[in-house]
């Protein structure tokens, strides 16, 4: 039995985190037979639903609040099998099977998130839900916002080997950077490693040359681009991973080659993230068909 | 890391050569004589334009080895491109093949899906 591999996908809020993170899953599962744990660690609790075919999944933190405690939850209550190919008990299609536990949050306004995301791991790991059988446990981590809370899988030494989805767009790589900040701050203390950063494209110019190049800066590989396609949509209409609704397609195919990749992959590093103005300046290089002068600067288009 | 699908050890870095991937490439792959066709369509799956890859390259043997080796199921006797390999035979391409693939580069860092056949 090969070592429990304990991953995590971060990525700012609205990148395709949790539908990239699901599919991918999903194709390691389907195509590789991987036993896999997600643990949800985002507040809005949908990084499981596509395994599930369920709209939301109960949070641990949910739970906990109607039972009492934490203390008085069952690993029954919190962690469910995944849906059809993806159940335990179900071997037609594949060995693998997919366990799905959302760790939830507090009410918007009110408390830390990652409060909630270390009494759901530490809860998990006491209650046995890390089991030999398992080959990976994945983390789904919102990481736009610059907070100590969304870092407990990295600062407690939970996740190892960080995916950081984005795409082509400023923020996306701006939150990516950031990441690798966060990343790099517990590379030392926790050994937590960067293991590449996946485009999930926007389709927009140059998006691969403006991820590979920031991905080269700050000493990782975009280990795959992920084209959109509106089969993904199609299959999150019923609530289902592309891999399960069209296992043949072309995108289906793609999030194949990336669970591949990531099963194979050996490339993970201490990151070195870029200053802003690097950032900005990766993104006129690669970013815009055009170069913008000094003097173009807040100027309106017809001014210009 | 990965380019062309092929997986390079960690301990080559995260910038491995393109003489290193070119190697690889050409490890085992005789694409003398053969003709390697790619057509190209967009999301809604319209076909645009087919296009034959110039003979004696390095896209030319990336092309055929992609077609002969990755586990991908065939279609009409062609096989659809990744995305991520696309962008990368053609960065390659530009660097070692010159002004003999130019324009087929430049159609290669497109958005659209890619469908290769070799005969």
């Amino acid at each position: 039995m090969s070592e429990l591999r304990q991953i995590a996908f971060y990525g700012k809020g609205g990148i395709g985190k949790s539908t990239t993170s699901q599919n991918t899953l999903a194709a390691m599962c389907h195509y590789y037979g991987k036993k896999i744990l997600i643990v949800g660690c985002d507040p809005k609790a949908d990084s499981t639903r596509l395994i599930l075919h369920e709209k939301a999944q109960s949070t641990i933190m949910q739970l906990a609040s109607e039972a009492g405690t934490v203390e008085d939850l069952e690993l029954e209550d919190v962690c469910k099998p995944g849906a059809d190919e993806f159940h335990p008990d179900n071997t037609d299609i594949t060995e693998g099977y997919i366990m799905c536990t959302e760790s939830g949050g507090p009410e918007p306004g009110v408390g830390c998130a990652g409060r909630g995301v270390i009494t759901a791991i530490n809860f998990l790991e006491e209650e046995g839900a890390y089991d030999d059988e398992l080959d990976f446990v994945s983390y789904d981590v919102l990481g736009d916002v610059v907070c100590g809370g969304f870092a407990m899988p990295i600062r407690e030494g939970k996740a190892q080997e960080i995916y950081i989805v984005m795409s082509g767009e400023m923020m996306a790589m701006y939150a990516a950077n950031n990441i690798s900040k966060g990343i790099l701050k517990y590379a030392n203390t926790g050994g937590v490693r960067l293991a590449g950063l996946v485009c999930n494209a926007r389709m927009t110019d140059k998006e691969y040359d403006l991820a590979k190049n920031l991905a080269t800066q700050i000493g990782t590989q975009m280990i795959h681009f992920v084209p959109r396609s509106n089969h993904v949509q199609r299959a999150e209409l019923r609530r289902m991973t592309v891999v399960e609704f069209a296992p043949n397609s072309e995108q289906a195919m793609e999030y194949k080659e990336l669970a591949r990749k990531i099963i194979e992959n050996d490339l993970k590093v201490i990151p070195a993230p870029l200053e802003m103005d690097d950032l900005e300046n990766l993104l006129m290089e690669f970013g815009l068909d055009e170069e913008v002068e000094e003097d173009a600067i807040g100027k309106k288009a017809e001014d210009a | 890391m990965f380019v062309c699908g092929y997986h390079f050890p960690a301990s080559e870095g995260n910038d491995v050569s393109f003489d290193k991937v070119i190697e690889k490439v050409n490890e085992g792959i005789d694409a003398a004589g053969k003709t390697v066709t790619l057509t190209s369509e967009t999301r809604e799956g319209v076909q645009l334009e087919t296009l034959e890859v110039p003979a004696n390259t390095f896209a030319h043997t990336a092309f055929v080895d992609y077609y002969t080796n990755t586990q991908i199921p065939s279609k009409d006797d062609s096989k659809m491109v990744y995305y991520t390999n696309k962008y990368q035979i053609s960065e390659i391409s530009k660097s070692v093949d010159g002004d003999i693939t130019k324009d087929l580069c430049k159609k290669l860092d497109d958005m659209n899906l890619y469908r290769v056949t070799v005969a």
